[in-house]
Parts: C-alpha cells; sequence; structure tokens
C-alpha cells in the first residue's frame, strides 16, 4: 500500500498540532527520532500526549496508556504504521 | 530600596533593543499593541508554544540573561551578570492559554484533550520559561495582583536586595492583550466604545481608554556602583476615593524625601477614562506649581502592569536626558519668552510615577538617577 | 529582624468546615475523597474529588454575602480567613490599620465559573456579574474591599507551590518592617477547567490517589482555603501562639513545564534552603508534610530529594491523601496541619500507602500516634518548577 500521502499528511499535521513553525514537511525524515534533542525533533512528553490527541482526533485511534503511546511515537514509519493497523476513520 | 543597573522594554513603541521614543507609534482599532522583535537565538521549542505574553517577557529577559550571539538583535547588549532569582509581575499571564483549553473542553466535550496550553495556562509561565531557559534554580516567584502585580514584584525583589547583598535580580511587568485581557474588560467598561487614537487619548472626554500590553524587565541589586537609577520608594494603596489617594500622595512627599529633595517630574498613569481623571486631578493640584507633568499610557496603552513600562520610560529618561514632546502634559517655564538657553533646562533627578488600575489600586514609585536629566521643552 | 509566630488560623476542606473539624478529621485518619460529588463536569460521579461539604447558598448565607459576582472561591477563602481573624482575636481596629498586610495565593481564581467564563469572552455585550470576579486578584481584592485593609495586599500565582509563597512573603513583610502583621494563605475551588486540565496530563488518578504508594495512580483534586494569621514576637505578649516561622526557601526545578527532574533539584534546594534559613542541621527537622501529590513523577521525586537531603528521612506524611490537591489552597492548608501536628505533639496516619516506592522503600506515617515535635517542615511544589519548603518551630 502507497504510505507516502499518508506520511505527507502526517507531517503536515504534527506541525500544525505542534506549533512547529519554523519545521516543513520536507525537513522531517521517515526514520528520524521525534523525540530528543539533536538528530532526533526535540519534542518532549507533552508533545507525545498532544500527539496521541492528534492521532484521536484525526484516525479516530484511542490509546489509553502514555507509555503505549511512546512505542508508536518512535518515528513517522512507526507512526503510519501504528495508523494504517488501527485506524477507524 | 534598590537599584536598577540594565533594563529591556517590548512596548507598542520603538523600545527594542534600541529605544527610539521621538516618532510615536499610534493605535490600530483601539488597541496599542507590541512591536515583537524575531526572538532570534531563543529556541523554537520553547518558542511554538508560548503565547504573546510569555514570548515578550522571555524576549525581553533574554537580553539580560546571557551572552549574546554576534549578529543577533541583541549583539548590542552588554553581558549580563549572574541572576540569582526571577521575579514577575502579570495580572494575566497564561489567560489567553487558559481560554484555548477552555475552548477544547467545551469543543470537545470534556473529551481527550491537548494539555500543553494547559501546562502553559498558569500565569508562573514566564517567570518558568525564563528559568528554564537559563537553568536558573534560585528564587523564583510570580505575583498577580491585578493592577498592583509589578508593585508587589518591586516590593519582592527590594526586599530581596536587602536580604541578599550583592544579588542580582531580574524584575519583570508582563500583560498582554487577549481574548481575556480585552473582552472581558471591554465588557466591562474599561475600553473605548468608539474608536479612538492613541494620539487623541487625552482629548476624548468619555470612559474607558485603550488596550495596551507590554513587557519590561530590569536587572537590579543592592549596588550604586554603574547604575541607571535608583527606586527610592513604592507605595500602594486600595481605594475608590480620590482624596484618599491624594492624601497618600501628600503623606509620601511628606515622609519620604528628605530635606532639600523634590520631585523634578511627575510621570501620570492618566489613560484618557474620564472616571478616572478625578484621581490624577487631585494628585496634580497638590505638587508644586514648578513641577512639570508628562504622561506615558499614549505610549503603551492601559494594562494591568503599565507601572512596569513607566519604570522603564523613567529610566530611560534619566539616561537619554531627553524628553520627547509628546508625553509633556505641564512644563513650567517653557511658555516664558525670556527663559531660554540654559537657564530653560530644568535639572532632574527626582521622577515620581503615580499609576491607578482601574480607579481602585493605586501606586507611586520614586525614581531617581544617578545624574541630573535636562529638559528640553523646546526641542 | 523580627522573629515572626502564628497566633491564629482557620482552615475549610474536604475533612470540616473549621479548624476543630479538621483536627478531629485528621486524628481519626478521615479521607474526604470521593465521587459522590455534584459538579459541573461529566466526571462528577465518576472521579473522586475532595468537595467542601457546603454549596455556594449556604456559604452565601453563613456568611451573609449579598453580592452576586462573588464566587465558591472568595466565599470559601472568606470562610477561613475569618475564622482566622477571630482565632488569632484580631480587632477591627488592627485590621484597618496601615501595618496589617493580606497576602494570599490561588491558581485558577474564579475559574471555578469556567463556562460562564467562556461565555463572556465570546460576547460583545450584556456581561455577566462575574466580570471582575475571574482573575487571580479577584478573590483578595474582594477580601481586602470586606475588611477594608489597608497595609499591602498581594495575590501570588506560581501553581501549586503559590500558598507557600504568600506565607513566605507574608513572614518577610514582617521581618523586613514592612507590617506589624500579616493574614496569608490561599484559596482555591473545584474547577471543570483544572479537572480537564490535569487529566488530560494522564495524571488524575481513576481512584482515590496512594501518595507514595507503589500502585500510586496520580492525583485526586480537592478544594478549600487556609489563612495564617503571622505576628511579629513583639506584639505577641501573652497571646496563644502556634508556632515561629522559622525557616523558607523558593527554588526552582528549571527542568520542565510540568514535571520534576529525576534528581529534585528544586524540591532538594527549597529544602536545603529552609534548613539553611531558619540555621538548622538536617538532623533537627521531626516531621514533614510532604507535597505527595500522588503522581508518579513527584512522589519519587520528593521521596529521592528527601533521601539525597535527609540520608534517613524523618516521619512523613502527604494530607493530599484526605483532602486531595487544592492547588492555590494546599501550601496554607498544609501548613495549618503541619501547625497542628506541632502544637498537639502529633502525627497523623498518611492514608492509602501500603506499598513504598520500589527503590526509596519509603512509607509515610501509618498510623496517628503522639510524637515529640521541634521542627516540622511542609512541601509544595508547582508547575514550571517553582519548589517552595516552609519550617515552622515549635513556640517556647
Amino acid at each position: 500500500m502507497e504510505t507516502a500521502p499518508l506520511k505527507e499528511h502526517l507531517k503536515k499535521q504534527i506541525i500544525a498540532f505542534l506549533n512547529l513553525t519554523s519545521v516543513k514537511p520536507e525537513d522531517i525524515k521517515d526514520d528520524q527520532p521525534l523525540f530528543g534533542e539533536g538528530e532526533g525533533l526535540g519534542l518532549d512528553s507533552i508533545d507525545s500526549l498532544e500527539l496521541i490527541v492528534l492521532l484521536n482526533r484525526e484516525f479516530g485511534i484511542v490509546i489509553q496508556d502514555p507509555k503505549e503511546g511512546r512505542k508508536v511515537l518512535v518515528n513517522i514509519n512507526t507512526m503510519v504504521d501504528y495508523i494504517e493497523k488501527h485506524r477507524t476513520k | 530600596m534598590l537599584h536598577i543597573h540594565q533594563t529591556t522594554c517590548i512596548s507598542p513603541q520603538r523600545t527594542f533593543p534600541h529605544p527610539d521614543l521621538e516618532e510615536l507609534h499610534e493605535s490600530v482599532n483601539s488597541r496599542l499593541s507590541v512591536i515583537e522583535p524575531d526572538y532570534t537565538g531563543i529556541p523554537q521549542n520553547a518558542l511554538r508554544r508560548m503565547a504573546r505574553s510569555t514570548r515578550i517577557g522571555v524576549g525581553a529577559a533574554f537580553p539580560l540573561l546571557r551572552r549574546p550571539e554576534a549578529g543577533s538583535s541583541y549583539s548590542s547588549v552588554t553581558s549580563p551578570p549572574s541572576i540569582d532569582g526571577i521575579i514577575i509581575g502579570t495580572a494575566n499571564a497564561g489567560m489567553e492559554e487558559s481560554i484555548q483549553f477552555m475552548k477544547q473542553i467545551i469543543d470537545h466535550e470534556e473529551g481527550m484533550l491537548a494539555p500543553g496550553v494547559f501546562v502553559q495556562s498558569t500565569p508562573n509561565t514566564i517567570a518558568a520559561q525564563i528559568s528554564l531557559l537559563s537553568r536558573n534554580r534560585g528564587y523564583n516567584t510570580t505575583h498577580v495582583h491585578r493592577g498592583l502585580a509589578f508593585e508587589n514584584a518591586l516590593l519582592d525583589a527590594a526586599m530581596l536586595v536587602r536580604e541578599n547583598p550583592r544579588h542580582n535580580y531580574l524584575l519583570g511587568g508582563v500583560d498582554e492583550i487577549g481574548a481575556f485581557n480585552y473582552n472581558i474588560d471591554y465588557l466591562d467598561g474599561w475600553y473605548k466604545k468608539e474608536a479612538l487614537s492613541s494620539k487623541r487619548l487625552y482629548e476624548d472626554n468619555s470612559a474607558g481608554s485603550i488596550a495596551g500590553e507590554g513587557a519590561a524587565l530590569f536587572l537590579v541589586n543592592d549596588r550604586p556602583e554603574n547604575a541607571l537609577a535608583r527606586v527610592r520608594a513604592l507605595a500602594t494603596l486600595h481605594s475608590k476615593d480620590p482624596a484618599a489617594v491624594r492624601d497618600q500622595l501628600r503623606h509620601f512627599i511628606d515622609t519620604r524625601l528628605q530635606a532639600g529633595e523634590k520631585i523634578d517630574l511627575f510621570l501620570s498613569g492618566e489613560n484618557g477614562d474620564n472616571r478616572l481623571l478625578p484621581f490624577f486631578l487631585s494628585c496634580e493640584d497638590i505638587l508644586d506649581r514648578d513641577i512639570p507633568i508628562a504622561r506615558f499610557k499614549h505610549m503603551c496603552g492601559e494594562y494591568p502592569t503599565a507601572s512596569a513600562f513607566a519604570v522603564w520610560l523613567a529610566c530611560h529618561l534619566l539616561q537619554s536626558q531627553s524628553i520627547p514632546p509628546h508625553i509633556i502634559k505641564r512644563m513650567p517655564g517653557s511658555t516664558d519668552p525670556g527663559n531660554r538657553g540654559d537657564k530653560n533646562t530644568v535639572a532632574c533627578r527626582n521622577i515620581l510615577i503615580y499609576n491607578s488600575h482601574k480607579g481602585a489600586q493605586h501606586s507611586f514609585i520614586w525614581i531617581t538617577g544617578t545624574h541630573a536629566l535636562t529638559t528640553r521643552p523646546d526641542r | 529582624m523580627s522573629k515572626v509566630f502564628v497566633t491564629g488560623v482557620g482552615v475549610i476542606s474536604a475533612i470540616g468546615n473549621t479548624l476543630a473539624e479538621n483536627h478531629m478529621s485528621l486524628q481519626q485518619g478521615r479521607c474526604g475523597l470521593s465521587t459522590s460529588g455534584n459538579l459541573p463536569t461529566r466526571y462528577a460521579g465518576i472521579l473522586p474529588f475532595g468537595e467542601v461539604g457546603i454549596d455556594d447558598g449556604t456559604l452565601r448565607e453563613k456568611l451573609r454575602v449579598q453580592d452576586p459576582g462573588v464566587t465558591r472561591t472568595s466565599l470559601l477563602a472568606l470562610h477561613a480567613l475569618k475564622e482566622a481573624i477571630r482565632d488569632a482575636g484580631m480587632i477591627p481596629s488592627q485590621l484597618g490599620a496601615g501595618d496589617t498586610a493580606l497576602v494570599s495565593a490561588n491558581t485558577v481564581g474564579g475559574m471555578c465559573l469556567m463556562d460562564e467564563l467562556y461565555r463572556d469572552v465570546n460576547r460583545d455585550a450584556n456581561g455577566s456579574v462575574f466580570l471582575s470576579s475571574y482573575d487571580p486578584a479577584s478573590i483578595n481584592i474582594y477580601l481586602q474591599s470586606y475588611y477594608g485593609i489597608k497595609g499591602i495586599v498581594n495575590t501570588i500565582d506560581t501553581a501549586c507551590s503559590s500558598a507557600a509563597n504568600a506565607i513566605m512573603y507574608g513572614a518577610r513583610l514582617i521581618r523586613n518592617g514592612l507590617a506589624k502583621r500579616v493574614l496569608a494563605g490561599g484559596a482555591d475551588s473545584l474547577s471543570k477547567f483544572t479537572i480537564n486540565g490535569f487529566n488530560a496530563l494522564h495524571i488524575l488518578s481513576p481512584e482515590i490517589c496512594t501518595p507514595f504508594d507503589r500502585d500510586r495512580k496520580g492525583l485526586t483534586l480537592g478544594e478549600g482555603a487556609a489563612f495564617l494569621v503571622l505576628e511579629r514576637e513583639e506584639d505577641i505578649r501573652d497571646k496563644k501562639v502556634y508556632a515561629e516561622v522559622s525557616g523558607f526557601a523558593n527554588s526552582t526545578d528549571a527542568f520542565h513545564p510540568s514535571s520534576l527532574s529525576a534528581e529534585g533539584e528544586g524540591p532538594y534546594l527549597a529544602m536545603k534552603g529552609a534548613l539553611a534559613s531558619a540555621g538548622l542541621k538536617e538532623d533537627k527537622i521531626d516531621f514533614i508534610n510532604a507535597h505527595g501529590t500522588g503522581t508518579e513523577n513527584n512522589d519519587e521525586v520528593e521521596s529521592r530529594a528527601m533521601i539525597r537531603l535527609f540520608g534517613e528521612p524523618p516521619p512523613f506524611l502527604s494530607t493530599k491523601a484526605n483532602i486531595g490537591h487544592t492547588l492555590g489552597a494546599s501550601g496554607a492548608i498544609e501548613a495549618v496541619y503541619t501547625l497542628l501536628s506541632l502544637v498537639h505533639q502529633e502525627v497523623y496516619a498518611g492514608l492509602h500507602c501500603k506499598h513504598p516506592i520500589p527503590g526509596t522503600g519509603l512509607l509515610p506515617i501509618q498510623a496517628y500516634r503522639r510524637l515529640p515535635l521541634h521542627h516540622a517542615m511542609s512541601n509544595s511544589f508547582g508547575f514550571g518548577g517553582n519548589c517552595t519548603s516552609l519550617i515552622f518551630s515549635k513556640a517556647r
């Protein structure tokens, strides 16, 4: 299944939802860590809670335990995998 | 009380990073909004979550906190000493974030909500962000007592420099125009119903003022050496009676000024609201006739911590040794044609600020310069 | 500098409307948290809360408050302040004197009326009666006008450490000669706003909170108010005295907007600073009323900071297990509870904690007991890393 449009869409959603004003979709690599400074996008624990809300509002995915969420929210690839398996909309 | 060593101010006027007050910026839609800098050097990951009050508070604090990078808009600011504590006065920081979070609560019917704005919704978010960015583990507090929030922060700082000699503190007053600050106070009748330019603020005989905002930050300690100015005394009062405020001013002048000292400039928080005018006029009434009077709300607008802007302005006037004509309300001697040249100048060391918030909370702040200010009304 | 003493207290919480009721509940190990409340939120009846057992109407009647713009937070604050003033035997001429200050704290002001506030923010005309009752300062401005206070009046908001900072500011006003007596405290009432906020952060416990327990699931929100009357040593004469405000410190964790660093630098520095300010060594602290919210982060970090500072920490508990996290009131209510322990030379049971946190091995006090106490500490930590510790010492 072609995931490129979903990835592009997700990157735009993340940028808008987290107000990453200085980041463009093409700046986020599919395997780039979302969390941590340096290599990563520099997101933190509050962002991970925000992304769980984003997955809920955009794709109807319910993640109850934030710790479970961190396993999904590694990079764009892991998020897209999870979305494809669990999306309800 | 304390000595002011450095100041920064983000305001609706050209005050940051280099002040230029000759040209007056006018209000738009009865609002005087700040001129925001580009915040070079502040991490994007911190900036993206900040509402405007936090942004301008942190932005104004930033040059006082760290060695500026070459080429940044802060590079002209001299390197600051280390900071031992952060004290912020703000009536309503965090309120914009609160309103955004409430919108989520209502729109999503208390369902799954994004917590980012909730975390930033407490008023201590400015002082907290400054401590985070500077890894400052010292004293950190936020005073929120509406129109006396900055005054209490100032008093806190004055106690701190007395308790901890040779320590440096970052003191500030910050508020923004927002859905809360503006809409609620507009409904409550504190802003003009008809659009009015800030240039005509004092001419309009009606209720309400023009909304304003700003962030004024001060590096303070107990050392007079190389200080820009010294805050000599502060008095605050809750009262709705102009006579009580006038009595407080008389008492302030009688008890605080030493023999031979006089007020050289009265900086009035007059704000174009005709209901508050009696407070300002009754104070002016008991001043000696030869004391010049200036006003500042046409520059910064009305907001609960506008007195922080006034303190910044006083420091600037004492330093720059000139008074922009647009702030002068009364300049004794300037109409005297025989009084020109050097004789015309007024040595100005002592500035007394009087501010009133909603005619219920009042403050007097006395600031002394380290050198004489020369007033040049014919400039 | 004058020594500062507590000469009167007032408190209202989920375990009592008066000091005496709160004292009895603490002795009996009563928990005031339950799901039986009637709050305007979809979580009413689902999540436990620590509601004060008097509705607004009854509070108004009891306090004879006519003004319709007065919020529940102001009513709770007035209730506690009245009791404190009566308890200290303050007379009207003292209340109206220029050297009496009023310093109090809260976190969300009149936002217990969240729906009303949201409506007011979004309309162009015909505002509600609450327009000047939403901001944090509104509570103290109401109390100031109620009593005609002429001295320094201030409101502090450093999130959950607010009231501890109000007490500290009040004590410093006296030490600096800026006031002879200070009414210092805090108040907050339950709000749909804070309930949803902490829930969004996943730190609201689905069951009654279990501070310092291995299996803790988060905090339980509560409401209430407390005030302390602080006076100078030289003005006290033969007055009843609860304790001396002997030490205090405020430090910042500077780590994260809403959680504490693993090593608990802010809490450690606040406790250490309070000891230094009181001129006491670590082994002189006989008891700690901990911040102990019941969240995974706070309780572990606070435990580690206590171990780091004290080695073997003194007996401690979190009274949030009794009344919930009362946010802007917590520093004041918990200070009052600490004073009760000092005055009565007793400690109360730290409720709901069965298993220590692995790695710390610390268990709060398990049952009520008599205990000789000379110096007691009260901790309050807030969002933004704002940490404050207070030390109260038994009056001789």
